[in-house]
């Protein structure tokens, strides 16, 4: 009993680590916050704008599109020369656009359905090796992502385990794909392109996007769904709805947000990821995706053109920022819509 | 529709959360499952319902004499009411309601205007008409559990199975929506299992109860007869407080005055059944002094101890015979057992 009084006094000061008497406390923390931020984060990127623009709009615009030739102008021969290097360049540029696009366009909707079903099984059914499975998971946050980049040359170069079979495989490049009309064949549509080998292709860049992406999408979905838990399901389906009308007019609209959520995490890392990306990619101009480009374009001494690239990417991230902050207000808000009246008599 | 199971037996990690149950509710009868908590009530219901497959060994579960052992949750054509309603949060009242009419295969499905016309009578008939635009959160619970009750009713269902309905629910809307559950029955006749841990609530609105204990079924019979003539202890102690005492009550005498050679037997008796009275009963009486009184509304509970042995006694009086009889703390009165219930063994809960 004597310790009574010392405990409470321990427990006070132990409270809330800013309680509102407090003031210096609480003016230290927040000014720390926005030191380490404004030096880690703002600065940072306003200098990514700030060096692409270094040159002017102009010289900003040629990254992504060379300036035609004039008409009338005799250009020197050291002046068209020029001129073809910046045009090649943009070209250049504009491809590793185009790629990363593409790339991310496969690995997201690829995510969101590895994604949803991975949830699906570790929350809505129990069953052995299921901490395993949610373990797994996660596995590629804490792998580095050279690693999983080497990982797949391991498996799929021409040493690999898979080496023989995936070096000689011969698929279409889907974004060739066009229509050629009824007259040769009953199938309209063709590829025009193919590649041979899986490491060192696009496809070896989408293996290990959707590598590194992965637990984005599953992640903000379990956990959701742990704390949902299964009833609603269970009532839908005893009310004789299909498992297909279940998973669409209930289980879908009850995570709709994190899903998107999910989407835009992966998407960011899609397009940003550097490291895995490199290790596969095989340092070839035509897979270079934008981080690639910027990469080379900085060892190439084109300051300016390397932080214009990457201030696309730096857009893309406050783009994301904008969408994550409306989908926690939305989140935020049906959480109230749920809650709020629950003590009405 | 009759349900039947038939020593149905379930096992999660070897421990049993039900063992060889078996059941008979015959047409439109209202039936509590009553039991303390993790006792296995869920679980029955949730097997019946077909959404926790029964161990292998089980007998079969029979929908009026069929085996539907085999069924999934949708064929089985139940209703079921969630503990803790399960409503879809992102519908309306209405469109929860119409979800099973909505979710029918299309050949089956009625069309727009008798939809709203079924929901509408459905809304009616649990008194939540001008209701219907709202979402699950902007209702109360007892609203909550009327929606969740009529989405139920929705796709017509040969049998209601009703989770705790009123669990989460305050004592005053609990008490209302049970009488109008039993009205709700009698309206609709459907064969109804309802699991509650709540004796008053099982014994007030069932046409039977069957009490669970560690996965078994101790005692199935009328409230009346669950309650005056319980099968064992342990039924005995779950339908309300008690005094026990390890003695057999002797012919004729009482189990107080009782020898304590007799041990092997128990007696109860329920605290209203205790009479206190100031002067002795014809020498039938035990010398006892009052230790404590408290209040409960109608009824007040007076703890007493007895004067030869200091065992404690529990005794509940109307409030008008405890005014009468003036009692007052370190009184010395006397009491009489009425209504006694003895058993050969205390086999403990
Ligand atoms: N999915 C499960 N996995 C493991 N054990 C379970 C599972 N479901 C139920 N049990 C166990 O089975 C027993 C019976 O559970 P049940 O839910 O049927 O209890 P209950 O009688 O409904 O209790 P309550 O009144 O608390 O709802 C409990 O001991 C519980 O721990
Ligand atoms: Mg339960």
């Amino acid at each position: 009993m004597s310790g009574a009084p010392a405990k409470s006094l321990v427990s006070g000061a132990s409270g809330k680590p800013a309680p509102p008497n407090r003031p210096l406390v609480r003016r230290v923390l927040i000014a720390t916050t926005v030191a380490f931020l404004t030096l880690f984060i703002v600065i940072p990127v306003v200098n990514v704008f700030a060096q692409a623009f270094s040159k002017g709009i102009d010289a900003y615009v040629s990254v992504f599109q060379a300036p035609s030739q004039p008409k009338d102008a005799q250009l020197s021969l050291v002046e068209r020369r020029k001129l073809t290097a910046a045009r090649g360049q943009a070209e250049k540029t504009w491809s590793s656009i185009r790629l990363t696009i593409g790339i991310a366009a496969v690995v997201v909707p690829l995510n969101i359905v590895f994604g949803l079903a991975a949830a699906w099984s570790v929350t809505k059914f129990r069953f052995g090796g299921r901490s395993l499975l949610i373990a797994l998971i996660d596995l590629p946050f804490s792998v580095s992502p050279v690693i999983a980049g080497l990982i797949f040359v391991l498996l799929l170069g021409r040493n690999g385990v898979f080496g023989d079979w995936a070096t000689h495989v011969t698929w279409p490049d889907p974004f060739s794909l066009h229509w050629r009309g009824f007259a040769e064949d009953w199938w309209p549509l063709e590829f025009t392109q193919s590649y041979t080998g899986i490491i060192f292709t696009p496809f070896a860049i989408v293996l290990a996007s959707i590598f590194v992406t992965f637990p984005f999408v599953a992640r903000s979905l379990i956990s959701l769904m742990e704390t949902q838990g299964s009833d609603e399901e269970v009532a839908a389906l005893s009310l004789g709805a299909s498992g297909w009308r279940t998973f669409w007019k209930i289980t879908l609209p009850n995570v709709k947000w994190a899903l998107l959520y999910g989407v835009i995490l992966s998407t960011a890392r899609a397009f940003g990821e550097f490291g895995a990306v490199s290790v596969v990619s095989g340092h070839i101009d035509s897979n270079d995706t934008m981080p690639l480009r910027i990469e080379k374009l900085w060892n190439e001494y084109n300051n300016q053109a390397a932080f214009s690239v990457a201030s696309l990417l730096a857009l893309l991230a406050v783009v994301t920022l904008i969408v994550q902050l409306i989908v926690e207000r939305q989140t935020g808000k049906d959480e109230m819509r749920h809650t709020e009246g629950e003590g009405i008599p | 529709m009759s349900i039947e199971v038939r020593s149905v037996s379930k096992t999660f990690n070897q421990f049993k959360a039900l063992d060889h149950v078996s059941l008979k509710v015959e047409t439109g009868e209202l039936v509590s499952l009553l039991g303390p908590s993790g006792c296995g009530k869920t679980t029955l219901l949730r097997v019946i319902a077909g959404m926790e497959a029964a161990d292998d060994i089980s007998g079969p579960i029979l929908f009026d004499g069929r085996d539907v052992s085999t069924e999934g949750v949708g064929k089985r054509r139940i209703g079921f009411v969630f503990q803790h309603y399960a409503l879809f949060k992102h519908m309306s009242v209405f469109e929860n309601v119409a979800f099973g009419l909505r979710a029918k295969p299309w050949r089956q499905r009625p069309g727009e205007a008798e939809i709203r016309a079924k929901v509408g009578e459905l809304l009616q008939l649990v008194q939540l008409q001008n209701m219907a635009q709202r979402y699950p959160s902007q209702l109360s619970g007892g609203q909550r559990q009327r929606v969740a009750l009529a989405r139920a009713l929705a796709v017509e269902p040969r049998v209601l199975l009703l989770d705790e309905p009123f669990g989460a629910l305050d004592a005053t809307v609990r008490r209302e929506l049970r009488r109008w559950l039993r009205k709700l029955h009698s309206k609709i006749h459907v064969t109804t299992i309802l699991v509650t841990h709540d004796q008053e609530e099982a014994l007030e609105v069932s046409d039977r109860v069957a009490v669970m204990n560690e996965g078994r079924i101790e005692q199935f019979a009328s409230p009346e007869t669950i309650y005056e003539n319980p099968a064992n202890p342990f039924v005995f102690k779950f339908l309300g407080s008690y005094n026990l005492f390890h003695a057999r009550k002797t012919n004729g005498g009482d189990a107080m005055a009782a020898s304590p050679s007799d041990s092997n037997g128990v007696t109860f008796v329920r605290p209203h059944d205790i009479e206190i009275r100031r002067e002795n009963f014809d020498g039938y009486g035990i010398a006892a002094k009052i230790s404590h009184i408290a209040f409960a509304g109608s009824l007040v509970n007076v703890e007493l101890a007895r004067i030869d042995n200091e065992a404690v006694v529990d005794a509940a009086l109307p409030a008008h015979a405890y005014k009468d009889l003036g009692l007052k703390p370190e009184d010395k009165v006397f009491i009489r057992l009425h209504n006694t219930r003895s058993f050969d063994d205390d086999y403990s809960i």
